[in-house]
């Protein structure tokens, strides 16, 4: 049918749509440029949403079309595209919203949201791209309508954190392109399918398949905050809240992480992964940096830095989870896809919150917010339990499916890494709990008042959302359309013979 | 019947509710006393026996009550509800926090000891410990602080123990479910490391020898409501935790079984030799729990080691948690009471506020002296090594002079530095109940197998032989006041503070060995490689990682 074929394309265009109007309309209209964004993104969602319905069901959702002879431009909607699509659907609905409050009265607005629509879009393309160059060609996209965000206070701080990202960004960009072409020389053009393409080729195929992995994963790693390439996402943090809290939670990070779980499931495909021996090796990796980004984030004594750190840390459960082979470890990689999702946005939301109404940036400062802002400081007390990973959170739902994923197979060390990053988080975690809700108030050099509300509510509300769907997320786990049983159904996809 | 269960579980979260809205916050606090009630109806009116399925929370829940949990849930509700009373007329600042924590570790509380399956039994016990925290610093001061530290510290490695444990478990069981734990640890290979994650993980709760470090700090520091609870209720669910997951009634697992038994023993006798070297009553209070609880830790080994006896020993636990918590909340909640001025009134405060104490060492006609005698019967076995066995009863014995030791320095205390502030109707009226409770306890206690006889008339039987440890003890009490010996003061969490000190002192000792090696590279670089070197190196990193990225790929190209 072709109105099956079309509905990617429009979730993709109507964010590129509203980017295009928003770059055109003057800074000062305000109103209308909030109306198209959130009716943009209200349009996406429910575009989402039917497309998820259609999935579940088995329809197919798929538009391919030949560029160059062997090269083809490959739009498809699987289960696991519909979990990186359905996060940043709703995430970009959150955070416009939260954005517009945030940036109220700011200059150069509409750059900001026009880059924002744009890189909402390439994020959308990652999710629906059906082969590796579609994914290229959007991942491409991603870096580029980023980088005037992170520099969008144009101090010259920004410009240097700026400048790192996409130097960083773009070699890994390279290294992504030289393992496609490879690829391609090698296998021809292949598009990604549930269980991996690859499983048939050739014996002698297999060492360059194993050193393309390894550039792919480089290349992939980059923005997935893989440690020793996570070097920019710390400083990445000056950028403004929002978009901390997208490219944390949905765009940059995740766009990696996703990545990664596409090429080691639907390109390669587990068995054939896990043949090469390509996993244990990247297990390790991943399990190296969940431990070394905890480590780090315990010595930060900016909020915003700490929570980076925590990311850095945080988005390797989903790499780890990929290394794991046997489903229920590939459900506790995937479900942490959302979950990481929606916590961290919610910290960094709350930081934001924080900045904005009392000027706090360090730890210290935090003392006694509780007090004065206590919705703000219950949504990040239960994301930041729920990073902890405490019960019944959503990161708990992730740690026990890892956890039992791993010792299904035998593979103790990932619960020993597990433990040790919990009780890590905790150490960096709790005392922030501690000073906010237990410590005298902190003398703020400035507060900020709105009415009745602690804070904006625009800014309010969309951490709120956020913390309410991680404790649900954990608390109606095996509920239909929860995170966990959505990806439940992609693992019984993956491991279908 | 489920929404019975549910408002039992649930309505203690109501102060977090009410704490949303600025117009119902000031509700949170009147309410307060209310909150544990259906949970007080539902184990007092509602049947005995039930199971409920709720396969749409968490990862699929199960909650039930049997005659294993029926004392624990008793315990639970009755020092709540009294204690939460009580409370009301206690605390007098940051009233909203207090219910707001008081709510949350109470539903997590109650939802452990009805929680049939592993993760809503893990998620309302880390409910509660975590809650717990906010109990244990409410009043803020730096003392407070430091043992809310100690609490936390050795809760999440406890968290931590038992996360590994139950993953380990469950995997082994291939179930959710908490009963299917036990056949499937012991027939696993991997039996004696689960057991280990176990009993570390709920011994930080339950106050194991050694894990026991957090105990004297919280409860002295602690609102005394909030003591009375964590040392009768909360330190019950780390039994509870064990009871539940352990594989008793399967195979023999002698060694670790042995093993408890000894720390049990340990900790009943020193427990009692530091806790009378105190000198704050709550302190002396909490280790006598410390003491009691190594009497429980004491049955739980011999139930491993000595599986055909565990259908004798576990009514017995379930009944000496219950008389514990009875007695030991109302001597805490004593210590806020207010002594009257008349004479007469005096003397009778005094006897009042002594009875729980006799209680626990076993003074005949109490619950102390039911439980001892249930004890005494049941722990008469055979088969642990080392000849253990014939050691118990005098174990019982010595433990009875230790405990009444115990309750003597406390009244000592108490005496000399009674409290003399205004004690409302709602604190004397929530220690009545928690001490006629205790009182009556022999009318409602728990039923135990048929071959223990513990009627009343066994008491007045077995008089002598639950006096004379009494006796003696009073003797040395009496003793040590007439030659004025003073007691070697040992501070409070014990071990915590030499902890502390070498810690304080491996800082110095580092900070001064810099100094004197001011030019030694090597040091400066272990000191600069954990907190300095770290920084740059990343930085390096990130200078020349995207260059040789770019160069590493290339050159993967070319290959």
């Amino acid at each position: 049918m072709m109105q099956q074929a079309l509905i990617p394309v429009f979730a993709l265009l109507c964010s590129m749509l509203a980017a295009a109007i928003i770059f055109t309309l003057p800074e000062e209209r305000q109103r209308l440029r909030t109306v198209i964004n959130l009716l943009a993104a209200l349009i996406k969602v429910a575009l989402v949403g039917v497309m998820t319905w259609g999935v579940l069901n088995e329809r197919d959702y798929g538009l391919s079309y030949e560029i160059l002879p062997g090269v083809s431009f490959v739009l498809q909607a699987d289960a696991l595209a519909m979990m990186f699509a359905g996060l940043s659907a709703v995430l970009w609905l959150l955070t416009t919203i939260y954005a517009v409050g945030y940036l109220e009265g700011s200059p150069n607005r509409s750059r900001f949201f026009g880059f924002f629509s744009l890189c909402v879009a390439s994020t959308m393309g990652i999710a629906l791209a059906g082969n590796l160059f579609t994914f290229f060609l959007f991942y491409e996209m991603l870096t580029l309508s980023t980088y005037p965000l992170v520099v969008h206070r144009g101090t010259d701080k920004a410009l240097r954190a700026g400048r790192n990202y996409i130097m960083y960004t773009l070699s890994g960009g390279a290294a992504l392109l030289l393992g496609i072409i490879w690829l391609q020389g090698l296998v021809g053009d292949i598009s990604f399918q549930e269980t991996g393409q690859l499983k048939d080729v050739d014996e002698n195929l297999h060492l360059p398949l194993m050193l393309v992995f390894g550039l792919l994963v480089a290349g992939l790693g980059v923005k997935a905050a893989l440690f020793p390439l996570h070097g920019w996402l710390p400083q990445a943090m000056v950028a403004p809240a929002p978009v901390s809290a997208l490219l944390h939670a949905v765009a940059v990070v995740k766009a990696g992480a996703f990545g990664i779980v596409r090429v080691v499931y639907d390109l390669y495909g587990i068995e054939f992964a896990t043949l090469l021996g390509v996993l244990e090796p990247l297990g390790w990796l991943a399990a190296f940096t969940i431990v070394y980004g905890s480590v780090r984030a315990l010595s930060q004594s900016d909020l915003k830095r700490r929570l980076a750190y925590s990311t850095v840390s945080q988005v390797s459960y989903i790499v780890l989870g990929a290394a794991v082979f046997g489903p229920v470890g590939t459900v506790g990689g995937l479900v942490h896809l959302l979950h990481q999702g929606i916590m961290k946005i919610t910290l960094f939301f709350c930081a934001g919150n924080y900045a904005e109404t009392l000027g706090i940036h360090k730890v210290q400062e935090l003392n006694g917010a509780g007090r004065r802002m206590p919705l703000t400081s219950a949504a990040f007390t239960l994301a930041a339990f729920g990073m902890i990973g405490a019960p019944p959170l959503a990161g708990f739902v992730t740690k026990w499916t890892l956890g039992s994923g791993a010792l299904n197979v035998g593979m103790e060390w990932v619960v020993a890494v597990l433990l040790i990053s919990s009780m890590l988080n905790a150490a960096y975690f709790l005392p922030v709990i501690h000073r906010l809700w237990f410590l005298s108030e902190y003398e703020w050099s400035y507060q900020r008042r709105w009415g009745r509300l602690e804070t904006h509510s625009w800014l309010l509300w969309p951490p709120l959302v956020t913390a309410s769907l991680t404790l649900l997320a954990g608390l109606f786990a095996v509920l239909p359309f929860s995170p966990l049983s959505w990806a439940e159904l992609i693992a019984a996809r993956e491991y279908l013979p | 019947m489920m929404v019975w269960v549910l408002l039992a579980v649930c309505l203690p979260l109501l102060p977090v509710v009410l704490a949303l809205h600025p117009a119902l916050q000031r509700w949170q606090w009147r309410l307060l006393p209310l909150v544990s009630l259906p949970a007080l109806g539902l184990v007092l009116l509602g049947p005995a026996q039930w199971q409920l399925g709720l396969p749409g929370l968490l990862l699929g829940a199960n909650w039930q009550l049997d005659a294993l949990r029926q004392p624990f849930l008793l315990l639970t509700a009755l020092l709540w509800s009294f204690a939460g009373l009580y409370a009301t007329g206690y605390v007098k600042r940051c009233r909203r926090s207090f219910a707001l924590f008081w709510g949350l570790t109470l539903c997590g509380n109650l939802g452990l000891v009805l929680a049939a399956d592993l993760v809503s039994f893990y998620a309302f016990f880390a409910l509660m410990t975590f809650a717990g925290y906010g109990l244990v610093v409410h009043e803020r001061t730096s003392a407070a602080f430091r043992a809310g530290r100690v609490y936390l510290v050795m809760a999440v490695l406890g968290e931590m123990a038992l996360l590994a444990g139950l993953l380990l478990a469950a995997g082994t069981a291939n179930s959710l479910l908490l009963a299917d734990l036990s056949v499937a640890i012991a027939e696993s290979p991997r039996a004696d490391l689960i057991m280990v994650f176990l009993l570390v993980g709920f011994g930080v709760k339950a106050g194991l020898l050694l894990l026991h470090l957090w105990l004297p700090l919280a409860h002295p520091v602690a609102p005394t409501p909030a003591s009375a609870v964590l040392s009768g209720a909360m330190i019950k669910a780390g039994l509870l935790g064990w009871l539940l997951t352990l594989p008793l009634g399967q195979t023999s697992q002698l060694v670790t079984g042995t093993v408890l038994v000894l720390i049990g023993m340990l900790a009943s006798l020193g427990g009692a030799l530091i806790g009378v070297c105190q000198r704050q009553s709550k302190a002396v209070l909490a280790y006598s729990s410390i003491s009691q609880m190594g009497l429980m830790t004491l049955m739980l080994g011999v139930a491993l080691a000595v599986p055909e006896r565990t259908v004798w020993l576990l009514p017995v636990i379930g009944t000496f948690a219950l008389h514990h918590a009875l007695a030991k909340g109302a001597l805490f909640l004593s210590v806020g009471i207010r002594m009257p001025n008349h004479r007469l009134a005096r003397w009778l405060y005094w006897g009042v506020i002594a009875v729980p104490g006799l209680s626990l060492a076993g003074l005949p006609l109490t619950s102390g002296a039911h439980t001892k005698l249930a004890m005494k019967q049941a722990l008469q076995v055979d088969g642990l090594v080392w000849s253990l066995a014939p050691w118990l009863g005098n174990l019982l014995t010595a433990g009875a002079m230790a405990t009444l030791l115990l309750v003597l320095r406390f009244l000592w205390l108490q005496v000399r530095n009674t409290n003399r502030n205004e004690s409302g109707p709602c604190m004397q009226m929530g220690w009545g109940l928690v001490l006629m409770a205790s009182l009556l306890f022999p009318w409602f206690a728990p039923e135990l197998p048929a071959a223990i006889t513990t009627t009343l008339a066994d008491h007045v039987t077995y008089w002598m032989a639950l006096i004379w440890p009494m006796l003696v003890a009073l003797f040395m009490a009496g003793m040590v006041v007439a030659i004025r010996l003073r007691a070697p003061e040992v501070p409070a969490g014990d071990l915590v503070v030499l902890l502390e000190d070498s810690v304080k002192k491996a800082r110095g000792r580092s900070r001064v060995s810099v100094s004197i090696r001011i030019g030694g590279k090597r040091v400066e670089w272990l000191q600069k490689a954990l907190v300095c070197r770290v920084q740059p190196a990343e930085t390096g990193l990130r200078v020349h990682i995207a260059g040789s990225v770019l160069i590493l790929a290339l050159l993967f190209f070319l290959l």
